[in-house]
């Protein structure tokens, strides 16, 4: 199976190369690929109804990566849409695309890509297999999605497709994390076999169905899905409407067998999706644009699935019964249904209901076929569509106490919508309008009309030969606890709640659509004040301000800020770690020599004096003042030889300082800052000081360590080898004397090389009209001196 | 040594001869051949004529890496196990060799970008960067520079070599060596003071190479004063760490600081004091959050050649160091410092994902998603297991490649002013350079750990060992994290993408061969990091530190 989805992707790389000769060509060739999957399907039919065709394939062993496969009575029906609708619409865009459209040769590879990522989704019997191939739906879908748009809104809609569905991608990688922790495995199979519990588990099935709810446009994520209809007809039917919608309710059926008991699951499965498909099929009621009234009516329809889907647990298998033939039928209308509008947009001018007039007319043949998919969209007899949703109020009425009753009223005001929308639909597409032209269609060729009528059709046989859909769901819910009687998808039950609530549904639907004008105009007045699209906005525009607010409060470009930052930190890491473990060392006493104060307070002034410098020398003199300052403090204690060194420092860097300066403007160019940010700044450069100078204190105290062996034996050594009372100048001209020889020559060698640098840049020489070396000459430094 | 040798002589004590240490050339070859050919670059730009520099400049750098590559293989192909040589100091163990093969491979990348001379004419480096910006020779320069107008073909750049004023400064060659041959020791050092020089070695090459840029020379000399000043301070606090932890221990070295550590009643404050203060350098150079302010002004500022060499191999050399420091140095005591780790690495991810929404420059945006990353990395790091170690080094392999490429193709879209960094000048840039488009699309969607690239498999690695490692709370909140950033990585692939280009826009230019071959190579190696990592993950995992 991997070697299927690899040959996929494979071949999608190589299909540019064919596009360039010829765009049909190219569409042709990759339609082959899914076709040769699904009669890889259908042979391995039996075998997946048994036990279900396995394959595992390391990936990063390491890792614990692998790639699983399973193909099983669920995977087979996805399959059979993914790859037989995947032919067909690979088929119809050969003619959909003209032969010099720019945009062929991309579609023809990313359709193919997508359909070999949905091909390894739906096949994945690996929670991080089927991440890995989510998310390339997610991508691939993003592409095709995007290639049309070129104004502002479809931009808007593609951005918003990929960030809703990479954001539930990931919240589901999470989940699937948190669910493989919990239950030890990865493995789909194994996970159903034996489901874990506790409260990790419910944890992750929350984040799970995020995943879910986004990539099915459930509420509340739904508005991107009809966002996304500015994308060429085919990959709509293809993405929007067949596959890659269908991967939410998918997951949703793949892992309900095993979490469907658990209320976390079904509650929210069954509310958003009973919500969905209010919502959906309302908003279908009024749009105009046949393919945005296909867009609500999907999103209605997944919510109806997720609906059959998560209830299984706790309705009993015949939910999942419904929900397998719905599944199926579901993509096969709507593939069929999408492809009717492609070719109306191509070939009949348009698909605006109110400029299309007399096409039903001009184009019997489509109209007959639109009429059969909408039939099974409306759950009429004999088609498909009829038979799941006669399972579906079956399901919820039979057995099902309250809130069974509450979810099937809530299922017939759904159908109720979807029946007025359908008839919506073949009104605004065939019927002739009164004050419209009639439309002069060209006639469609076979290429576009062929792979629209083949689901059309599969519809109506899969409708009348119900018992071998019922074979095929059955090998899906077996995995749910059995409702009492035995239930067996077919035409005609009998009478009885279930047929009373179709008829209702279909009677009342066309009885919405005669009143559509006060309807709309309802709708028109209806202000919600909860609005799905605006709290996406909201979130978005919230994350950026509040990002817009940090960013302007520390990343200003400004170096004492960073230094703040950086300042603060220390204070939290390394002040915490001193609060916390702090020894104080016994007997500290503020000064030992009477001498220190005055010292001490001088080196105080000078620093408080630096601060307030507006002269850059006035600022390196009492930079130096501070450092004799401490020198006299090594004087007073006993250092000489530490003050000399201090003292010959800090004579060496003014000196540097003063070279340095002679190129520099004599004040300091910032204007003072104000009093608050003033204010800050010192706080944090004073707590800063306090905190290395009390470390200082508590270090000294804390170190517990013995004088090492070599320590002994210099200070040993030191009176009797060297003659020496000071065992730093011991050690420094005597004990290890090369080092320091060694130390003094890289010194020198670094000194002189500074002095020839600064030597050499005084001035500048030209030679031909070419600048040899550095810096600006005298007049140049008159000119920034002053 | 010798010094005590002698006046023992005439004492009685330290009477054994001092032997000198043993030093392993095979183990240390690779590093010493880049410090070779960094000093034999000194060499060349100080003898040989300045028309002949960068050819002689290029041939040296490429040949000394590929030499310390053929060094590497060698002694890794010899099976030797974890060495520790000079003293004691260096330690040559598995995940040296691992980041020593990582950082050579990114430094050829790096080294190929600062070499291109096509893409700007004469190079990415000012020709003379002593001159004071704004000065009559300044403006002399910038003139020569406009003589050669577009300049992307061939023929222009021929001329611009041949034109004295248009040759770039050569001497980013021995500085960029210098800065490798420390980031090489950095990874290896076995004790804190040799970590200490190596950190120096590496950061005082970075700080000149990032003032060089040719085009906006100011902002490249803010930039360069910044990260100096900055890193002058982090070096401070890295020594201070050092003198605190040698009170607590008696030695710097990291074996003898873990064994003090373990199961003693000494006071406590010195060794957390210490190791604090140690993590505050380390982070620094690592950019991690909160003391990642320094990286998008200084990403934005440098050459962006430096910018690449400095977010591909500084990070690795960096958490390299800090991988070395926390597995060797502070193994047992990890229960005290991970609390505080925590914290830093949920305020990197936090910072890198928020604020890198508000970008509007390339560079810094790339620079946020260098501080969220290192978060991610982090969280590796702490993981103290042999899965972790792998994790940790896998992701900086496949993160150094993928923003290495990343900032080579920044480094193509430019107009007359230089580089075009600005978000806006990036839209519609698909119908412009449809290649350029989704080169640079899939190395975004590397960084923002989509499948089938590395950045998802380095990430997976990463959180399931910090997962083992009973990090739940701090894996959730870096998927949190991750998928903010993926909001900017996106949004700059819906720019591109989606948007109709401004009407004067950038143009892309063709590269040429150098940095097509970094850009390919970083390309490469994303996808197969993605596709087939077991190689790397394996050779990740083949020891652990030897100390």
């Amino acid at each position: 199976m991997l070697a299927l989805v690899a040959a996929h992707l494979a071949l999608a790389g190589l299909l540019p190369l064919l596009s360039a000769r010829s765009h049909r060509a190219a569409f042709l060739v990759g339609a082959l690929l899914p076709a040769g999957a699904l009669v890889w399907g259908l042979a391995n039919a039996a075998r997946a109804l048994g036990d279900g065709v396995t394959e595992t394939t390391s990936w990063a062993p390491a890792l614990g990566l692998s790639f699983s496969f399973r193909l099983d009575a669920l995977g087979l029906v996805m399959l059979v849409l993914v790859a037989g609708l995947g032919a067909l619409i690979l088929a119809y865009s050969a003619w959909y695309f003209g032969p010099d459209s720019p945009e062929a040769a991309r579609s023809a590879a990313l359709l193919l890509a997508f359909a070999g990522a949905m091909l390894g989704l739906v096949l994945a019997d690996d929670l991080l297999t089927l991440y890995v191939f989510w998310e390339l739906t997610s991508i691939a879908s993003f592409l095709l999605v995007g290639q049309g748009g070129e104004d502002r809104a479809s931009r808007r809609a593609a951005v918003q497709a990929l960030l809703v569905t990479v954001f539930g991608g990931l919240a589901m990688l999470l989940g699937f994390v948190l669910l493989g922790e919990a239950a030890g495995t990865y493995r789909i199979s194994e996970l159903l076999a034996e489901p874990p519990r506790g409260p990790m588990v419910g944890a992750a099935l929350v984040l799970v169905l995020i995943g879910a709810f986004t990539k099915s446009a459930q509420l509340p994520f739904h508005p991107w899905l009809p966002a996304a209809m500015v994308a060429p007809t085919p990959v709509s039917a293809y993405l929007h409407a067949a596959s890659m919608v269908q991967a939410g309710v998918y997951l949703v059926a793949r892992l309900s067998p095993a979490f469907a008991g658990l209320a976390l699951w079904w509650v929210p499965v069954v509310v958003a999706g009973l919500g969905t498909m209010l919502v959906g099929g309302w908003h279908a009621l009024h749009e105009t644009d046949l393919k945005r009234l296909l867009a609500f009516g999907t999103v209605s329809q997944l919510g109806f699935l997720m609906v059959l889907f998560g209830g299984g647990g706790r309705f009993g298998d015949v939910t999942a019964l419904a929900g397998m033939a719905m599944l199926l039928a579901h993509g096969l209308f709507k593939a069929s249904l999408f492809l009717v509008v492609g070719i109306l947009d191509k070939r009949a001018g348009g698909r605006d209901v109110r400029e299309l007039s007399g096409v039903g007319r001009a184009l019997p043949g489509l109209a007959v076929m639109s009429v059969l998919a909408t039939a099974s969209m409306a759950g009429l007899p004999p088609l498909l569509g009829f038979v799941g949703k006669e399972a579906a109020f079956e399901a919820f009425l039979d057995g099902g106490g309250t809130p069974g009753l509450l979810i099937a009223l809530g299922l017939l005001a759904g159908s109720v919508l979807t029946v007025a929308y359908s008839a919506r639909f073949l009104w605004g597409a065939f019927a002739s309008k009164p004050g419209v032209a009639a439309a002069q269609p060209q006639r469609p060729e076979a290429g576009l009309t062929v792979p629209a009528w083949l689901p059309a059709l599969g519809g109506l046989a899969l409708g009348l030969a119900y018992p071998l859909v019922d074979t095929l769901a059955r090998g899906y819910a077996a995995a749910y606890p059995p409702t009492g009687a035995e239930y067996h998808l077919a035409l005609w039950h009998g009478p009885g709640l279930p047929l009373l609530f179709s008829a209702l549904a279909v009677a009342l639907g066309a009885g919405l659509h005669r009143l559509r004008e006060p309807v709309t105009a309802m709708h028109r007045r209806l202000r919600t004040p909860v609005s799905a699209q605006r709290a996406y906005e909201l979130t978005v525009a919230g994350v950026e301000r509040v990002a817009v607010l940090v960013t302007g409060r520390i990343q200003v470009g400004s170096l004492p800020t960073y230094l703040a930052v950086i300042l603060t930190a220390v204070l939290l890491l390394p002040g915490t770690a001193l609060v916390l473990g702090t020894t104080l060392p016994d007997e500290q006493v503020l000064y030992h020599a009477p001498m220190q104060v005055p010292l001490g307070v001088f080196v105080l002034i000078a620093a408080l004096g630096l601060v307030r410098a507006r002269r850059r020398f006035t600022a390196v003199l009492l930079v130096g003042v501070i450092g004799y300052g401490i020198g006299g403090l090594f004087v007073v204690d006993g250092a000489p030889d530490l003050a000399l060194a201090q003292f010959l420092v800090e004579t060496l860097t003014l000196v540097v300082f003063v070279l340095v300066l002679r190129r520099l403007p004599a004040h300091f160019r910032e204007a003072r800052s104000p009093r608050r940010v003033a204010l800050p700044k010192a706080l944090i450069a004073i707590a800063g000081g306090a905190m290395v100078a009390s470390s200082a204190v508590v270090v000294s105290g804390a170190r517990q360590q013995a004088v090492s062996d070599v320590s002994r034996e210099y200070i040993r050594l030191a009176p009797e080898g060297a003659g020496a009372y000071n065992v730093v100048n011991a050690i420094l001209v005597d004990f290890r004397a090369l080092d320091t020889v060694g130390e003094i020559t890289v010194l020198l060698i670094a000194a002189a090389g500074t002095a020839s640098l600064v030597l050499a840049t005084r001035y500048d020489r030209h030679r031909a009209e070419r600048v040899i070396s550095g810096s600006g000459g005298p007049e140049h430094e008159e000119e920034v001196l002053g | 040594m010798l010094a005590v040798q002698q006046i023992s002589g005439a004492g009685q004590v330290l009477a054994q001869r001092a032997q000198l240490p043993a030093i392993d050339y095979g183990a240390l070859a690779p590093l010493l051949v880049i410090l070779g050919a960094a000093c034999v670059a000194v060499v060349v730009e100080a003898f040989v004529p300045r028309p002949a520099r960068w050819g002689a400049q290029v041939a040296v750098t490429v040949l000394g890496l590929a030499a310390a590559g053929a060094a590497l293989g060698v002694h890794l192909s010899s099976g030797a196990g974890g060495v520790v040589t000079l003293a004691g100091t260096v330690a040559v163990d598995g995940p040296a060799l691992f980041l020593w093969g990582t950082l050579l491979a990114l430094g050829l990348g790096s080294a190929l970008l600062i070499a291109d001379r096509t893409v700007e004419p004469g190079g990415a480096f000012v020709a003379d960067a002593a001159v004071r910006v704004g000065t009559a020779q300044d403006r002399a320069q910038n003139r020569a520079q406009r003589a050669q107008p577009g300049g992307t073909t061939p023929g222009g750049t021929r001329a611009a070599a041949a034109g004295g004023h248009e040759e770039m400064q050569t001497e980013v060659f021995p500085l960029f060596l210098f800065s490798l041959a420390g980031m090489m020791a950095f990874t290896a050092a076995n004790d804190l003071l040799t970590m200490f020089v190596a950190l120096e070695v590496l950061s005082l090459p970075l700080y000149l190479m990032c003032g060089l840029a040719r085009r906006r020379r100011l902002l490249s000399q803010e930039a360069a004063v910044k990260y100096f000043l900055l890193g002058a301070f982090a070096s401070a606090f890295f020594l201070y760490g050092v003198a605190l932890l040698y009170g607590y221990a008696g030695s710097v070295a990291l074996a003898d600081i873990s064994q003090a550590s373990a199961g003693t009643d000494r006071s406590d404050t010195l060794l957390f004091g210490g190791l604090a203060m140690l993590v505050i350098g380390l982070m620094f150079k690592a950019s991690v959050g909160p003391f990642h302010t320094w990286t998008p002004d200084v990403y934005q500022g440098a050459p962006t050649p430096v910018t690449a060499f400095m977010a591909a191999c500084t990070k690795v050399a960096a958490f390299g160091a800090i991988l070395r420091v926390l597995h060797v140095g502070f193994e047992s005591t990890s229960w005290t410092w991970r609390g505080v780790l925590w914290g830093i690495a949920i305020a990197s991810m936090v910072i890198g994902a928020i604020l890198g929404l508000t970008q509007t420059d390339v560079k810094r945006m790339i620079a946020y998603s260098s501080v969220a990353h290192a978060g991610f990395i982090l969280v590796g790091a702490m993981a103290m297991t042999p899965d972790g170690l792998s994790g940790t080094l896998f992701y900086l392999l496949a993160y150094g490649f993928t923003t290495l490429a990343a900032f080579g193709v920044v480094t193509l879209v430019r107009d007359a002013e230089g580089e075009s960094t600005h978000l806006s000048q990036w839209a519609g840039l698909a119908k412009r350079s449809p290649l350029t488009a989704a080169v640079f699309g899939f190395l975004l969607f590397a960084l923002a750990g989509i499948p089938l690239t590395s950045g998802f498999t380095a990430k997976f690695a990463v959180f399931s060992a910090a997962l083992a490692d009973g990090m739940a709370p701090l894996v959730v909140i870096a998927l949190v994290a991750s998928a903010v950033a993926a909001f900017f990585y996106l949004r700059v692939v819906v720019l591109m993408y989606f948007s109709e280009p401004a009407a004067d826009g950038p143009t892309v230019s063709v590269p040429g061969g150098f940095t097509t071959a970094a850009i390919t190579l970083g390309v490469v190696v994303t996808l197969l990091l993605g596709v087939l990592p077991s190689f790397a993950l394996d050779w990740a995992a083949l020891g652990g530190f030897t100390s």
